[in-house]
This record gives C-alpha cells, structure tokens and sequence, in this order.
C-alpha cells in the first residue's frame, strides 16, 4: 500500500533533520514504541505495540536509516512481525526550507502487511498510518520548539 | 405403495430442537480427559524458502508439551493426497506435506505445530516459535502464473499449470466459422469463501491398548476420510474410526481431507493423549478450501434467429497453491460436461487450465463446477439476444431441449434423465407478471429510475452417480451409497445410511421415507449417519446426492425387510406369502384383513425364532448399496428484478421468483429451506461476497468484518414454486435439491443488474457487482458518450 503526504513545522530544517535520526527523540515520538537500541550505524532494533483495526499486538523488528542526506533528504525501512504478523515497510522523507523559517517536509512510501493483521485490518492501514505519521511530527515539533 | 402421507408431508426438522438450543454434538463439544490442544502456526508469506526454525523457547513455555516442524512429520505422515485425478490432462500433483517442510506456498501454508494443556497457552507457543523466511515473489493470479517469467511454485510443474482438460462434441470451430454472429466475452467467475458457520475441528484419540485411533472430525464423507487417513498414516482401516455425526454446515469445505487433521491424528498417536484441533474463525478463512475462482474466455456462434450452434470456452482455473482432494474434477468434469445446459447447442468445446498460485487451494463450494457453467450460458444468452435484438426470453425458449426429446444426449455426452424446461420459464414469467414488468420498466426508464429483470433457465448434473461414470472420469472412489435397516425387536427402527448429512434435514427425510416404507410411525424411526464404526460404508453427502442415490439405497433396504417380514407373517397366520398383503405397518391374509400380524409383532417374532419360516434366518436387518444407472438432472427458471439507484450504483431487490423441478418431493418445506438458502449463496457472489488477495498473496478479505456474507436484511423474500417432473433413474422419481438455487441465482442476479444499466449501454460487467463498480461504470459510460 502507498502512502504519502505532507508536515509542515515551524522550526528550523537542521533542527528538524536532527530530532528527526535521533534515536531518543524517534522512541519518544512514534506511538507505540516499547523499546529502541542503536545496533549499529543507522541501525536499531525496536519493539512496538500497534493496534491496526481490531488487531492489536506487539511487533519486533529492525529500523534502518539510508542515504542520509543531511539536511534534505534520507530513506526509512522498517521492518517488524509478531503474533499478529509482519509490517513491512521502506519510505522516503524529504526537508525543504518553507516559508517563514519553516520546515516543509514530504514523505513517500510503501507498506506491506501480511499474516492475520494483513487479513482483517489491511483497508484500515492507510488511516492508520497517516494518523501515527501525523502525531510523530506533531510530537517531533513540539520537542523542537518546546510547545 | 409408492406414494402414502410422509411422503409429501412438509414435516418440521427433527434435527433442530438440538441444534437450535445449543444441545448438539459438535466435534467441539466432544470432551475427553487429558485432551491437548493443538495449534498450527501458519505462513504470514504467500511465497517464501523456510531458511531456520527455532521451536526451543516455544517448547519451554510453560504449558507446552511438545513442538512439531513439518521434518518432524515428514516420516510419520504421507502428503495429503489427492483424490480426484482426471485422465488425460497431463496432471502433476505437487507435493502437498501436512506442515511445509522447506517452502510455504500460501499465506495459511502449516510452518508447526504446537501442542499445549490448552488452548491459550499454545497460541501463546506459536508467537514462541521464531522462523527465518527467505522472500520469494509470490503470483495470485492464474493467467499472471501462466505467463511467461511468473514466479514458479514447483521446479517440476512447469509454468505452474497443474493440468490442460479438454472436451468437445461436435465440431465447435465449423460451427464458429459459419455462424451469422460470433459473440465473444472474457467473464471472470471470482473467488468465494465457503464459510460455514461450524469451522473445522478435529478430536484425536488414540488407544494404545487396541491400537485404534479415533478421529472426530468435522466431515462430508467419514469414510472416505477413513480411507485416506489409512492411505497417510499406513494406520489399517480396521483400527480407524471417523465420526463426523453433527455437523455445521459445509457447502463443499468439508469435503476434502485436511493437513490439520492428520496433524491431529499423528500427534495423538506420537503422545498417547487425546488431541484437539479447533480452527478459529480467522484461520478458518485461510486454511479452509475457497471455491470458483474461474477466468473463462467465450466464443459463442449463433444463428440470426437465435438459434445457438456453437459454444467454446477457455477457462483458467485458480488451483491455489495444492491440488486438494476433489479439486481437478471441480473445473473440468463437474464444470466442462454441462456447458451445453438446457439448450440444443450441438458443438461444444473446452479446454480448462488448472492453475497454481500462492493461495488457499480451492475445491468444491456449493454447485462445484455448474454455477461456472450456468454463469457463463445465462450470461451469454443475454449477450447474443442483446447483439441480435432478441428478447432474452425468446432466446431461451428458442433453443430449449424440448420436453419430448428426453432422455436427451448432449453434444458433450452426458444423458439427460427428463425435463420440461418451457413449463418452468412460463411458470415464473406467469409470478413475476413479465410483460407487465417490461411495460412498468419502459416508463421507469423516461423517468430515469433504472429497473432491471434477469432470467437464468438452468440444468444441472447431481446425484453424483453412477461408478463407472466416476471410474471413467479420475474420480479415485466409487459413487453409489448404502444403507441398513435395523429393526429392533419391539419394531423401532435403526436406519444407517452412508450419505452425511450436515444440514440437508436427512435425519426428517430419510425417517419419512422409512416409515411410509414399513408403515411404523416416524418416531420410531432414528437415522444414524456419520459414524465408520456404525455404517457398514460410504460415500458421503455432495453434489445433492444424498436422497438420490443413499434414499434410494433405504428405500431397497426397507422393501428388503419389508420382504422378510411378509415371509414370516405368512409363516405365523399359516397362509402362503403370496396371500399376504402389506398395508401401514400391518400384514393381512388377503380378503381376511382380520387375520392379521402387526409390523411390531413380526420383528418381535423375526428376534424370538421361535418359529420361523423354512430358509427364513432370524433377526430383521437388511442393507443394501445402490449404484443408480444415471445421475438426475433438476432444472428450472429464476428471475430477479432489481432497480438501481443511478446516483449510488446501490442495487435494490424488487421480486425474486424461482421455480425449480427437482421431480418427486419428501418434503417441500425441507426442500425450500435448501432453495432459500442456496439461492441467498448464489445472490450474494453476484453482489457481495469476494475472496481479495492483495498482488503479495494476502488475503485482504480475512474476517467476517471484510468478507459480505449477507444478513436477513440483505437478500429480498424469495417467490418460489415447482413442476414436478419424475425421474425414472430411481424409485422415488426425484431429484437433488441442494444446489439448484447457488446454480440458477448468480446470474438471475446479474442479468437483471445489466438490464437495468441497459440506458447506458453496458452489457456487462464483472461481479461483485458493489455500488462502487455500478456506479464508476455509469460514470464512465456517461463520460464516453
């Protein structure tokens, strides 16, 4: 399934692209995030609880960060599966300096799940997603600019 | 006394007082001590190489009392085998193991088994269990899989194509070549999830005392199942027993033999415990066989009056990923004999190509092969009067197989056994006041209200008979039935019959049978189905054969005993057994009906021997096995009347009418319910139901929340009548009734959809037919013109 879309923050770009590899900033931010170890460069395994749907579960797995193009540009692959199944996804994020010192960022992507979750919750996936892609900006700015 | 008052008699279900109040006895209700529960963990991939399994946390978890992987079965468990092997197609069964031992196939593809103290801490093993999976590109579509550079699921199955089936009559492409018109449409026949409300279950014991292992299960065809158990585990028949006798619900998914349990049954050998195996609703989805799934591509060559000539399909058939039990004779036998229907069409050809892809395999659901076939005539019926201007009534009518002309041999050989096919299309154009609806549309349509009217004329093959047929066509069993007749000595009555009813109502029917039979009331009468340690055999309950052929194999076990008795009725009033006259359970000296023996003071003597007739043996039981000459072919007309509302593609039912004429009738209001309940399966393939996999091989449509099994308020009140007309290949002159309204409803539906979208000149369109599809198909057709 694609997934795309768009956040715009009211703080510098640099400062966006910092929180935005930081590992302690991701582990607070993303919904759900147990657990979060640096395994290795750009690399980090993760525990996450993630209700899709009716299925709710734990999922463990790998995150892994590529093509770091600091400030402007990096690619995300996650990688996790538990009692509900697998998730399986890889995006792009793009930074462009916005209007008024903001940060104007877009993210393109692919997600995949399979195994029971895949089988009852796949169409609520989409509005899943866009909505713990929302609160992790949301989350990430308020860090940033201490709202 | 071939007609007296059961027989007729709208008697209620003696079945549904238990199943109704929750006192059945489902595999699941079966409880036994220091019984296990089983749980299988199955492939999240639809495709994938198993690289490692690592079952040690598993095992330690407490609770947990042993761990299988498919290597660990490999030796005690033969693969699942295939039953049902049709000559000359080129076939290849793939290996199909219980647990998949280097590679999954199908998202559902057994990885292990758990085994725990119950039920909770084993699904809480299986998350235990860690596997390492190679990706592998997974295909879901047969013509995809076909294709040239698809993925391969097998190294020994080239291009995936489990098989190429061919048949003709006559000579299909003269025919083309000559026709006034040739109409063509690719009609896509799509995937359905049988869904019966019990899922499977399975209950394992095995005695190490006799060595017997006892299954369980939730079964069409216990002995057949019998048989394959045997075949896989090298367990004789003799220390097997299958019991499947309550059973809820099946439309084909319970008919093949599953990995599950033979896992079951091996493990509960391996630890000398009782083990049970209960699907649940979500794993019931993947791991249980789907239906259709077909694409078929239709020539079909005409006359300009509308007098077909010629029909040759080519069909592509989703096999999934393993051939299950009778799945090769779904697509081409069951399908490819009866694509000529109810219509003189004297060329027929087609080629069926059996396809494997990374999905749950399919076999046969409620019609099996003749809803494909009816769907693809009933379309092209109103195709061709469409091109020709005709009216789909007077194009059915034009090319019927008239009523004098049966039996009648069809172009692809089969026999039809009688039919009357006008009197059925009259009957239900005469309810649903036909001219008077075309009228009432014509003015809707100035209106711009869209009304729609289809018609579906169908025959179908059913009491699947005789074993020579089922010999000739690969199918590895015989296709006769048999029954006993047990009366006791105080004259109630056992009957066994070999057929498994699973909610047909046999339990009322087969009781109405034997007690016109001996003239003993219908209480005294019990029916004992579903049970290898109590039928002498068997070949289960499908294809609508069950009263065909098992309620005929009673009704001679019945009149065998009946037989007997007269003979020591005779002996006890001293008379010749010619001078005894058989009437409601009495036997009497003709012309001194005063001299009399009742029913139950003959069994009573027949027990004591005290004495009895020369050559005459005590006891009153008889068996008998029937193998019909022919299978019986039921026909009939549905017609459906829908309006769509223009601006939400949302399809309204206005009427349903069906008549059918499935001959002689037990009991109508029996035999309603199975009309109501197949024609609601057929009406939601045309607009509700759908098996979605995702391009990955996920089943998007997993849960009862995705997958639109209609409710009550869903489907409309159903109109329905019937002509009866008898067939003379068994002694009761009827026919199926299980699977006439599953076959006749689909495209009744369809063609009435599509003739209410006629303003906008679409001719067709593919199921479900959704609001959604409607309504983009309106769009698009208002944007081109």
């Amino acid at each position: 399934m694609k997934i795309s879309g768009s956040y715009t923050m009211q703080a510098a770009r640099q400062a966006v692209w910092d929180k935005l590899i930081d590992p302690d900033a991701i582990a607070g931010c993303l919904p759900g995030v147990e657990e979060l170890t640096k395994v290795g460069d750009n690399e980090f395994t993760m525990a996450m609880t993630v209700g899709i749907g009716p299925v709710r579960g734990t999922y463990a797995g790998k995150v892994t960060l590529a093509n770091l193009n600091p400030p402007e540009s990096y690619e995300m692959q996650v990688e996790g599966s538990g009692r509900p199944g697998f998730v399986k996804g890889s995006g792009q994020i793009h930074l462009a300096q916005g209007v008024g010192g903001g940060t104007a960022i877009t993210y393109e992507g692919d997600v995949e799940v399979g195994g029971p979750v895949g089988s009852v919750a796949q169409r609520m996936l989409g509005g899943v997603a866009r909505r713990m892609i929302e609160q992790f900006f949301g989350c990430i700015e308020k860090q940033i600019t201490g709202g | 006394m071939a007609v007296t008052k059961l027989f007729g008699a709208s008697i209620k279900r003696r079945e549904d007082p238990r199943m109704i109040t929750g006192r059945a006895n489902y595999t699941d209700d079966v409880r036994l001590p220091g019984t296990l529960s089983l749980a299988i963990l199955r492939s999240p991939y639809a495709h994938a190489r198993i690289k490692r399994i690592n079952v040690e946390k598993a095992r330690q978890l407490p609770g947990v009392v042993a761990v299988y992987t498919g290597k660990d079965l490999a030796d005690t468990l033969a693969p699942v085998p295939c039953a049902w092997l049709p000559p000359n197609s080129d076939l290849k069964v793939p290996e199909y193991r219980a647990l998949a031992i280097d590679t999954v196939r199908y998202v559902g593809d057994g990885v292990a088994a758990v085994v725990a103290e119950d039920r909770y801490r084993a699904a809480d093993a299986l998350a235990a269990i860690e596997v390492d999976y190679e990706i592998l590109p997974a295909v879901v579509d047969q013509e995809k899989a076909v294709a040239e550079g698809a993925p391969q699921l097998y190294a020994d199955v080239p291009n995936n194509t489990a098989f190429v089936w061919r048949l003709s009559g006559g000579d299909v492409e003269a025919a083309l070549a000559q026709a006034d018109v040739v109409v063509s449409q690719r009609l896509v026949n799509h995937r359905l999830i049988p869904t019966a409300m019990e899922t499977r279950a399975a209950l394992a014991y095995y005695n190490p005392g006799s060595g017997e292992l006892t299954l369980w299960c939730t079964s069409q065809n216990p002995h057949i199942h019998r048989l394959l158990l045997s075949a896989v585990t090298g367990l004789p028949e003799t220390r097997i027993r299958v019991i499947s006798t309550d059973v809820g619900g099946g439309f084909g998914s319970k008919l093949p033999f599953y990995a599950g349990e033979m896992i079951a049954s091996a493990i509960a050998k391996d630890l000398g415990r009782p083990i049970k195996w209960v699907e649940d609703r979500r794993e019931n989805f993947v791991a249980t066989t789907h239906g259709r799934d077909h694409i078929d591509y239709v020539d079909v060559a005409a006359k300009r009056d509308g007098t077909i000539t010629g029909i040759r399909v080519r069909s592509y058939a989703n096999m999934g990923a393993y051939l299950s039990t009778a799945a090769p004779g779904v697509p081409t036998w069951l399908f490819g004999l009866m694509l000529s229907g109810p219509y003189t069409i004297p060329n027929v050809a087609v080629e069926v190509y059996g396809v494997l892809t990374n999905t749950t395999p399919t076999d046969a659901y409620r019609g099996a092969g003749r809803p494909e076939a009816t769907y693809i005539l009933e379309r092209m019926m109103d195709l061709v009067a469409d091109r020709l201007g005709m009216d789909p009534v007077e194009i059915r009518r034009k090319n019927f197989i008239p009523k004098d002309k049966f039996p009648y041999t069809v172009a692809t050989t089969l026999q039809y056994d009688s039919g009357d096919y006008e009197l059925t299309l009259n009957r239900a154009l005469e309810i649903v006041g036909y001219d008077a609806f075309r009228k009432e549309q014509a003015e809707a349509r100035k209106q711009g209200r869209l009304l729609g009217i289809g018609l579906s004329s169908y025959v179908e093959v059913c009491g699947l008979a005789p074993s020579q047929a089922a010999g000739a066509m690969g199918f590895q069993g015989g296709l006769w039935e048999s029954a006993t007749v047990r009366v006791h000595p105080s004259g109630k009555v056992s009957v066994f019959t070999g057929a498994n009813p699973h909610g047909q109502g046999e339990e009322t029917t087969f009781a109405q049978l034997v007690a016109d039979e001996l003239g003993v009331p219908i209480d005294d009468v019990e029916v004992v189905h579903g049970d290898t340690g109590r039928i002498p055999f068997g070949m289960g309950t499908y294809g609508s054969r069950s009263t065909a052929v098992g309620g005929s194999a009673l009704v001679y076990a019945a009149r065998k005993v009946r037989d007997k008795g007269a003979k020591i009725a005779a002996h006890l009033l001293e008379v010749s057994p010619d001078d005894i006259v058989f009437d409601q359970g009495r036997y009497y000296v003709k012309g001194a009906p005063d001299r009399v023996k009742t029913f139950q003071e003959v069994a009573g003597a027949a027990y004591l021997a005290w004495s009895m007739p020369e050559g005459v043996t005590p006891g009153l039981e008889e068996t008998h096995f029937f193998d019909p000459i022919n299978n019986t072919y039921p026909f009939g007309t549905h017609v459906c009347v829908v309006e769509v509302d223009p601006h939400t593609g949302q399809v309204t039912f206005r009427r349903y009418v069906a008549v059918d004429d499935v001959g002689h009738v037990i009991n109508p209001m029996i035999v309603d319910g199975q009309v109501h309940g197949g024609i609601a399966q057929g009406l939601a393939q045309a607009v509700y139901e759908a098996a979605v996999y995702d391009e990955n091989g996920q089943l998007l449509t997993g849960s009862l929340m995705d997958y639109a099994i209609p409710t009550a308020s869903m489907v409309p009140t159903y109109e329905v009548d019937r002509t009866e007309t008898p067939t003379p290949v068994n002694p009761m002159g009827l026919k199926g009734a299980g699977e006439t309204g599953t076959i006749a409803s689909t495209p009744a539906v369809v063609n009435a959809i599509i003739d209410a979208l006629k303003p906008y000149g679409i001719t067709h369109l593919d199921m479900p037919l959704t609001p959604q599809r409607i309504w983009q198909a309106i769009q698009q057709a208002q944007k081109g013109s």
